[in-house]
């Protein structure tokens, strides 16, 4: 049975063949007959050429008559729409948003997060409602820039409180929390302010907190356990509802710190009230 | 849940070689060793630190110093940076004096 089959199936095949290798010759024949038809065709045009040709530009004046004022109607048109839309959406002199640099205006960067903190309670976003916070993603392990940026958040918020009596809460999240347990935290934290809450928690908590507030880390030159980890270094200042207000990257020393974040708590008193 | 698991279970170990003592001795000794290389900048650099960094035997011990106080990324990271200092300070400076990108970039330091 299997055997009558493939017979059937070559035979199949071969016939098939037979038609190509026919077909190779078909050209050469066809090339004729076109040659054939082509000549016929140019015989039987050439007593009928003129009224031929004529019908042929006069219906072609015609249809080109029409298409170069549509263009120039599209065109004219395109233009109107072009200058009408510029003027919607121009600005005024005088009348721009002076914003600055640095304000978050439509994109909502946050979002709730559960973490533990040095204290191994967990703590989520709704523990700091009601308090101003300047959030900062770092690690322990931070050669230079990491100790940097503590450093000036906790010069920072001390100056905002003995001068202008403002509490602002500092938060430190860790971009490292395979290596930056709560007690490591703790005691990396405690030699800048003991205000400062440490934030740390499993990788997958840390990593969607850090994808809410769109920070980007990676880890870099590993070798084993010793590793750094380069991330986007920015500050963030949010509002008591938890929204972020500013944010401040490592151009800023800690006057300019506190005298941003003064300028930003100002900003919303009135509104507070 | 996965976050009580982890508050309870976190081993207290504490890594104090980064933490403030340890960080200002490695600066401390991370300073001694570029300003021993600045010193002996006329020598000729022919031991081979981390990251394509050479330097001259003179500065040896205090290489091993630096070395011993900071933690081996540090250094990477350390190096790499002077490296690129170095590197940009010499573009700016010696912009007539020197001939040719190759001298620029065969020796790092």
């Amino acid at each position: 049975m299997l055997i009558s089959r493939f017979i059937f199936f070559s035979a199949n095949r071969r016939l098939a063949r037979a038609p190509n290798l026919l077909q190779r010759f078909g050209p050469s024949k066809r090339i004729q007959s076109c040659g054939y038809v082509k000549s016929a065709k140019n015989n039987y045009k050439k007593p009928t050429s003129h009224p031929v040709m004529n019908v042929e530009t006069q219906s072609s004046r015609s249809w080109s008559a029409y298409v170069i004022p549509a263009a120039l109607l599209g065109f004219g048109g395109l233009v109107a729409f072009l200058h009408y839309n510029d003027e919607r959406r121009a600005i005024k002199k005088g009348q721009g948003n002076n914003r600055g640099y640095g304000a978050v205006a439509a994109p909502i960067i946050g979002g709730p997060f559960t973490l533990v903190n040095t204290e191994n309670q967990i703590v989520n976003e709704q523990d700091f409602l009601g308090n101003w916070v300047l959030l900062y993603f770092g690690y322990t392990s931070s050669p230079d820039i990491g100790p940097d940026q503590a450093q000036m958040m906790a010069e920072a918020i001390d100056t905002l409180e003995s001068k202008e009596n403002l509490k602002v809460l500092p938060v430190f999240v860790t971009i490292d929390p395979q290596r930056d347990t709560p007690a490591q935290l703790r005691a990396y934290l405690k030699e800048f302010d003991p205000r400062i809450v440490g934030l740390t928690g499993p990788v997958s908590a840390v990593r969607q907190m850090a994808q809410e507030y769109r920070v980007f880390f990676r880890k870099v030159e590993e070798e084993g356990d010793d590793y750094l980890v380069e991330s986007s270094h920015n500050m963030y200042l949010l509002d008591p509802k938890m929204k972020v207000v500013r944010f401040f990257g490592l151009e800023y020393n800690a006057e300019e710190l506190s005298k941003e974040i003064l300028k930003e708590l100002k900003k919303h008193q009135p509104k507070a009230e | 849940m996965m976050l009580e698991a982890y508050a309870a279970g976190k081993r207290d170990e504490i890594h104090t070689d980064v933490l403030l003592k340890a960080r200002q001795a490695c600066y401390k000794a991370r300073d001694a060793f570029y300003s021993c290389l600045e010193m002996q900048s006329d020598k000729k650099p022919t031991e081979i630190g981390s990251v394509g960094l050479l330097y001259p035997t003179e500065c040896k011990r205090s290489r091993d110093e630096y070395v011993m106080n900071c933690r081996a990324s540090w250094v990477k990271h350390f190096d790499r940076q002077y490296c690129k200092t170095k590197r940009t300070q010499r573009l700016l400076d010696d912009r007539e004096t020197r001939r040719g990108i190759m001298e620029l970039f065969g020796s790092v330091v």
